[in-house]
């Protein structure tokens, strides 16, 4: 603000207040004050700007409300996935029953009446679990919970070492699979071949497969046969592959002169087709 | 020309090794490997003048330790010799105690800068947290000493300890299924060949075998010990909440430092067993239920009756430990989960274990509608 400077510089100082008398008067210069009330002005002093009054530097212009806060008050009954508080960082955590979304949002887990409380935090490992001096006052950081408790007037946090008060939400009906999935697992034959399948003996399980198991959904939502059963395909068609016989150096050697005979062959068989070719042409 | 264990380093030879002169390699592979190409010269004749003054110092700090040990045992004695009626019960006993703790800190002390018991311990004779059954033999005989105990200690807690606190208290197991746990056993999980980590999900068909553990000790002496496997998830549809159901209970079993290995099938059902193994299983359409495998030391002078307990028989459901512990005078030491859900094998374990519900499934119900009334839609528009 340029034109106060000014002014404040156009303005004389004040005398010190009469009340105090100076024990040094070589330190306060005699001044003309009282002579001339208005001086003249001989220097303009001014202040360079140490904040740029336009530009870049303010264009922090206060953008929309995000509408932040606490969405449901305490002891109002909620459903689950009601928003309950909308924060920027965990100004308030999730507690018993409740959850945090992306942006810290915290919402209702379950049908219930909102609980806000203050609870203890000493990091992962504490809540009984023991921390070395987890039971002494040290390191104690109290954290603000929003929880959901089932009964009207319920409160948080619980006492320590009672349970978690919990919801099964759930109900029972039968499966659609019917009674022929009922009666095969009583049989003991639900049991799908591949994984480790008890009851068998050695001689059983290293049996060969007669056909391809049905294809079943695997992972990825696909109907594809299993990796164990691809790995079979050679003993399904009868493929015998003699065993590996590590320092079996004669058999290596018939393999040599197997593969270098096939070699020379296919380049004599190469060079006579490139011979033909080339009488082909002259023709 | 026989192979030697210190220093096979491939399958094959380590599986012949094993084959044929029944001899299982020691320590790491790693290690073996780098004593193949080693000089593997004995501390004592490393030819670096500055190594052999160290370890003179080193020694020369020994023998001090070893002298104090010495002088606090003598201490021990004369005062175990005084009358109480001269000191107080409380004042000689509190003595007591207070020199044997630092009678058992010196003698870690003795060892602790000891290069070869550094190196031993490093080169796997003392290794914890892994399933190595020559591991856990060669630590058989070096758990009797208080600084290799020391050792494994500490090494558990700079990791596995810090995983499984983080897995109690992210899963909820305090306050679900104890008030307060504070490990001071490692215990780890297995299923005939699989190894499970705390928390993990184990296939149903996996886990209807019971299940091995290995319960690691660092306090010396033999304890006994019961072993409790918990499922606090046990849907209950009348209460719309859940239950908890015992899945194993096994008493008196006997442990200490170098007798960890307790396998859970090898358990005597006359000896040990209140309650056989109930493989896990999660009906279809339940949320997963955490399987909590405890380990209490039993704090009573006398085994506990299992004749009595088997005719209380506290029933599989409604399971409570904290009553149990209330009951019978013990103390969680050590803990380890895992998790089970619905899958392609549950139908067969339950058919198999007996277990009714297998055609029955539960399903999510009806969600909640919003009580606070909306208007009609047709005014909106």
């Amino acid at each position: 603000m340029p034109p106060r400077i000014t002014q404040l510089a156009m303005r004389p100082r004040p005398p010190p207040s009469l009340s105090f008398t100076p024990a040094l008067p070589f330190l306060y210069p005699p001044t003309h004050h009282h002579h001339h009330p208005l001086p003249s002005i001989t220097t303009t002093q001014s202040r360079p700007a140490s904040h740029a009054a336009q530009g870049r530097a303010n264009k922090a212009a206060p953008g929309p409300g995000k509408r932040l806060g606490a969405k449901r008050g305490a002891t109002e009954l909620v459903v689950p996935g009601t928003i309950i508080f909308r924060q920027r960082g965990t100004h308030w955590f999730p507690g018993e029953n409740a959850g945090m979304g992306r942006d810290h949002t915290i919402f209702a887990k379950e049908k219930g009446y909102v609980c806000f409380y203050k609870d203890r935090w000493r990091g992962v490992g504490y809540r009984g679990a023991g921390r070395v001096g987890a039971r002494d006052g040290s390191g104690v950081q109290w954290r603000k919970y929003i929880g959901i408790v089932f009964e009207r007037g319920g409160t948080l946090p619980r006492p320590v070492g009672a349970k978690r008060m919990r919801r099964l939400g759930m109900e029972v009906r039968e499966r659609e699979e019917g009674e022929g999935m009922a009666s095969a697992a009583a049989a003991g034959v639900v049991e799908d071949a591949g994984a480790l399948v008890r009851g068998q003996t050695m001689r059983e399980r290293e049996a060969v497969p007669r056909s391809r198991p049905e294809l079943k959904m695997s992972q990825g939502y696909q109907f594809r046969e299993s990796n164990w059963s691809i790995g079979r395909a050679a003993e399904r068609a009868n493929v015998k592959v003699r065993n590996f016989k590590p320092g079996d150096r004669f058999l290596a050697w018939r393999k040599r002169t197997a593969r270098k005979a096939r070699v020379v062959e296919a380049k004599s068989m190469k060079s006579r087709k490139a011979r033909q070719a080339k009488g082909s042409k002259n023709k | 020309m026989p192979l030697d264990p210190n220093t096979v380093s491939t399958y094959r030879e380590e599986r012949l090794l094993l084959h044929h002169q029944h001899k299982h390699p020691i320590g790491s592979r790693r290690r073996r490997a780098a004593i193949q190409s080693s000089d593997n010269v004995p501390f004592e004749q490393i030819p670096y003048q500055c190594f052999q003054e160290a370890r003179k110092v080193l020694a020369e700090d020994r023998e001090e330790k070893l002298a104090q040990i010495a002088l606090m045992r003598k201490r021990i004695a004369t005062w175990q010799a005084i009358p109480q009626e001269e000191i107080g019960v409380a004042r000689k006993k509190g003595r007591l105690v207070a020199m044997q703790k630092h009678l058992e800190h010196l003698k870690i002390l003795a060892d602790v800068n000891d290069p070869v018991i550094k190196k031993r311990f490093e080169d796997g004779m003392a290794w914890v947290g892994e399933w190595n059954a020559d591991d856990l033999r060669m630590m058989a005989g070096d758990m009797n000493r208080p600084i290799y105990r020391y050792l494994a200690d500490r090494k558990w807690r700079k990791y596995a300890r810090l995983v499984l606190m983080q897995r109690i208290s992210q899963f909820h197991i305090v306050p679900d299924v104890l008030q307060h746990l504070d490990p001071t056993a490692s215990v780890t999980l297995g299923f005939q060949r699989r190894n499970v980590q705390p928390g993990e999900f184990v296939d149903s068909r996996v886990s209807e075998v019971p299940a091995r553990l290995n319960v690691q000790v660092y306090d010396k002496g033999e304890r006994l010990v019961t072993i409790v496997v918990v499922n606090p998830d046990v849907p209950d549809i009348e209460s719309d909440s859940f239950s908890s159901r015992c899945h194993f209970l096994a008493v008196n079993v006997p442990v200490s430092p170098t007798k960890s290995s307790v396998p859970l099938a090898h358990l005597k059902r006359d000896d040990h067993i209140v309650q056989p193994w109930l493989p896990p299983f999660a009906q279809k359409g339940s949320p997963y239920q955490r399987l909590v495998v405890l380990v209490l030391q039993q704090d009573g002078s006398e085994p506990l009756d299992l004749a009595r307990l088997k005719t209380l028989a506290p029933r599989r459901d409604a399971w409570n430990t904290n009553r149990f512990l209330a009951h019978n005078k013990a103390t969680p030491i050590g803990a380890t989960l895992f998790r089970t859900v619905w899958d392609d094998g549950t139908d067969g374990v339950m058919a198999r274990a007996g277990v009714e519900g297998v055609e029955q499934e539960l399903v999510r119900k009806r969600p909640e509608k919003n009580p606070y009334k909306k208007k009609d839609g047709s005014r909106y528009r």
